[in-house]
């Protein structure tokens, strides 16, 4: 029989105390992620073993007070009070003490069993912070365990110490801190009215939380217990409005926040003199008035640059093994098998041309995720978001709504979702809505394509010119829907800065595959079916000789009229853009299809072997990294510029002119949201009616840019 | 085109449908695999 005892531990903390690191750090690679219910936050939860006992940790969206505003504080308020943990592990960050122990006096206030990680100890103290640790545990109640998450360090104090904490709950409950008389009386006038008229809600609520919580008032608590604010004795209420004005939730948030500055007063002392720090000092140029916004640009750039350089000779290489070694292979087994021919051509030209094309494009994703990440882990992020905070103004929005925004880059359902975070409904829609003009990696593959062709020699710089179109044209729309549909002032925000660190290599690799590994999932899962189903709509009715006269075929030849001015009136990429409002890397994976070379087009050509095949991969996987490398430093490379001659190349060539390809990109860039984006606006706002509108309002949008794209190029002589 | 080939093709296309259905649709349309999160959402907080 297994006697190990199970321990639940929340970690709950502000947002950037070093929480998750922490956790990657204690749990690494057993941490499952799943989904708070009803919500987007994820959820992770790691379990292991230690000394004896199953530790169990509920990692808590990171927030920074108990109050019920923001998604994060309600999720975490409802977990520790509805399903109340062993004991919470409260992770502080060191060099911003002040404002985190807001959160740990509110968490005291729960009484369930508590231990302060102070993280990033290290750090505070080569800023020159003393923090008594030992006083301040002394003073609270609560055991202190220094920690440096980055560095490892005291992590097995603090695991030692949840274990003692989690065996003798009742001896490390958390000191009852005192707001003063007047408070402490009301809490008492409160407590016996509960006694007598609903004393079922002090088995179900922490007793003093609930007071408290009664006390400010809270709706949500009031609601949840069926107490109306009428049925309440008005003698506490009006005892302290009378002495301390009528903002009892504000007068107990002073009277948290003067107990936090007196405890800080007793425990940490700063450095006397102290020289500008190194954050202060890169955040007087970055955040500068005139040159923040420009430094993002560049900084924008910069990040395109290095991802197309390191990334594309490992794109060059993965269409070589696909289009080459892998396609023989599979010849060769289905022969071998007795495969009808149809299947044959079903697996190279359907499901190889169409997976294929988009996994060429895994490697840029997975640069580009890297790069975000480590502006994210760098704390750049953060004032990106700043700096654009006088121009989201400007649309009537705040820096905060650029958050979300800027994780539309990754994935827009990552920002639709994390339009959560804002407090005000209309500033919710407003963003989602502009969410889809950012461009998302999953337009990546279809500008890598089409810049290869066209633009070879400055593929970052155009790609960069999209990217910043997408967010020019979310600024335009976000004013002018400010002006029509969602009137009204624009809240003031305060925006955390946090300090620049640089992030973990460790860590980055980590965050990147969290990120990318969507796509490779995508490409084995609906960009598989859908490539499976284009074959069958380009080869139906059976047997038809010409593409052009299949069912896609005459799809795309029915709406290809709409492209013609546009300069992309062709049946190929009409169905292109149809089978892409799926997801969008599927416009290449349908146009690697359609191009996809006839078997007689190919002609006969000695076979290698396989050990020869073999060769080639890792000779050519080689090369593939010294070229990388190589342009990372500008060196040049001895080799020639070989001419890319594959099958889509050429046809793409065929089909478009660098101006037409331009317009072509720009409308993938806008048009029609994918299926998961529309879907997630739905689930979002509980309506198909932001949804609808996003689709239609960003189709609209798309075919007016690429007109006037192509028909201003035109006029202006660039047509050729 | 043989019987079996009929019986292939339907049942190919069934499974592509099929993937479509569990991927896309049945996670309420939302992003399981996008990692977006909120998939499995049974109830609002």
């Amino acid at each position: 029989m297994n006697n190990r005892k199970q321990i639940v531990v929340a970690v709950a903390g502000n947002p950037n105390a070093g929480k998750s690191t922490l956790i990657n750090a204690i749990a690494g690679s057993r941490l499952h992620v799943g989904n708070w219910p009803g919500v987007t936050v994820e959820k992770k939860e790691a379990g292991f073993e230690f000394e004896g006992h199953y530790i169990r940790l509920v990692d808590l969206p990171g927030c920074y007070s108990l109050s019920p505003y923001t998604q994060e504080e309600i999720i975490t308020r409802d977990y520790l009070v509805q399903e109340p943990p062993d004991l919470i592990v409260n992770v502080v960050d060191a060099t911003n003490l002040e404002r985190n122990l807001y959160l740990t006096v509110q968490l005291m206030e729960l009484g369930i069993p508590l231990v302060m990680a102070l993280n990033i100890y290290d750090e505070a103290e080569s800023k020159g912070l003393r923090i008594n640790a030992s006083q301040m545990a002394e003073t609270l109640g609560i055991a202190v365990i220094p920690t440096s998450a980055v560095k490892k360090s005291g992590l097995d104090d603090l695991l030692r110490t949840v274990v003692q904490v989690a065996d003798s709950p009742e001896a490390h409950r958390p000191k009852r801190l005192n707001y003063g008389e007047d408070v402490e009386n009301a809490l008492e006038g409160i407590l016996d009215h509960i006694l007598h008229s609903h004393a079922s809600l002090l088995d179900r609520y922490p007793v003093r939380w609930l007071l408290l919580k009664i006390l400010e008032e809270d709706a949500s608590v009031l609601k949840a217990a069926n107490i109306t604010s009428g049925s309440l004795p008005q003698q506490p209420f009006d005892h302290l409005r009378r002495a301390h004005g009528d903002d009892i939730e504000g007068l107990m948030a002073d009277a948290r926040y003067a107990m936090v500055a007196g405890l800080c007063r007793e425990v940490l002392s700063r450095p006397e003199k102290r020289n500008p720090e190194l954050t202060e000092r890169i955040d007087r140029i970055v955040l500068n008035r005139f040159l923040g916004i420009p430094i993002f640009m560049a900084a924008m750039w910069l990040l395109f640059k290095l991802t197309f350089d390191l990334s594309a000779p490992f794109g060059e290489w993965i269409k070589d093994m696909t289009g080459g070694p892998f396609k023989r292979w599979t010849e060769v087994v289905m022969g071998t098998i007795g495969a009808p021919d149809w299947t044959v051509s079903l697996v190279n030209d359907g499901v190889i041309a169409g997976v294929g094309s988009v996994l060429v494009f895994v490697p840029v994703i997975f640069a580009m995720m890297f790069f975000i990440t480590f502006l994210e882990g760098s704390g750049y992020m953060a004032r990106a978001a700043f700096v654009m905070d006088r121009a989201m103004h400007a649309i009537g929005l705040h820096g905060k709504s650029f958050i979300p925004m800027l994780l539309g880059f990754g994935c827009n359902v990552a920002g639709i979702y994390a339009t959560r975070t804002l407090e005000n409904p209309k500033d919710k829609v407003l963003t989602a809505l502009l969410i889809p003009l950012m461009s998302c990696g999953a337009r990546l593959p279809v500008y890598v394509l089409f810049v290869g062709i066209f633009f070879p020699d400055n593929s970052g710089t155009v790609i960069w010119v999209l990217y910043i179109l997408g967010m020019a044209l979310a600024v335009l729309m976000g004013f002018l829907f400010k002006k029509t549909l969602f009137r009204g002032e624009v809240p003031m925000f305060i925006m955390e800065l946090p300090p620049y660190r640089m992030p973990s290599f460790v860590s980055l690799c980590l965050h990147t595959w969290e990120k990318g590994k969507h796509f490779l999932i995508k490409a084995g899962t609906y960009i598989f079916a859908v490539s499976v189903l284009v074959w069958f709509l380009l080869n139906l009715p059976w047997g038809v000789e010409n593409k052009h006269e299949s069912y896609l075929g005459r799809a795309g030849s029915v709406i290809a009229p709409v492209f013609k001015p546009l300069g992309f009136g062709t049946w190929e990429a009409a169905s292109s853009l149809i089978t892409g409002v799926i997801a969008k890397e599927i416009v290449v994976g349908t146009m690697g299809e359609i191009y996809a070379p006839k078997k007689d087009d190919e002609g006969e050509k000695e076979q290698p072997t396989l050990g020869e095949d073999v060769k080639e991969i890792m000779v050519s996987f080689s090369g593939a990294g010294i070229k990388a490398v190589s342009s990372l430093f500008y060196l040049p490379i001895e080799a020639e510029k070989e001419e890319d001659t594959t099958a889509l190349n050429e046809a793409v060539k065929g089909h478009f002119t660098p101006l037409s390809a331009f317009a072509f990109m720009a409308f993938v860039l806008l048009y029609m949201p994918c299926m998961v984006v529309v879907a997630a606006m739905r689930q979002e706002f509980g309506t198909w009616r932001w949804a609808g509108m996003a689709a239609l309002y960003s189709t609209l949008l798309a075919w007016v840019v690429a007109f006037l794209v192509y028909q201003g190029g035109m006029l202006l002589g660039l047509g050729g | 085109m043989t019987f079996l080939d009929i019986f292939l093709m339907i049942m190919i296309v069934g499974g592509a449908f099929l993937i479509l259905y569990r991927t896309l649709w049945k996670k309420k349309g939302c992003c399981g695999d996008t990692g977006c999160g909120g998939c499995s959402s049974k109830k609002q907080i």
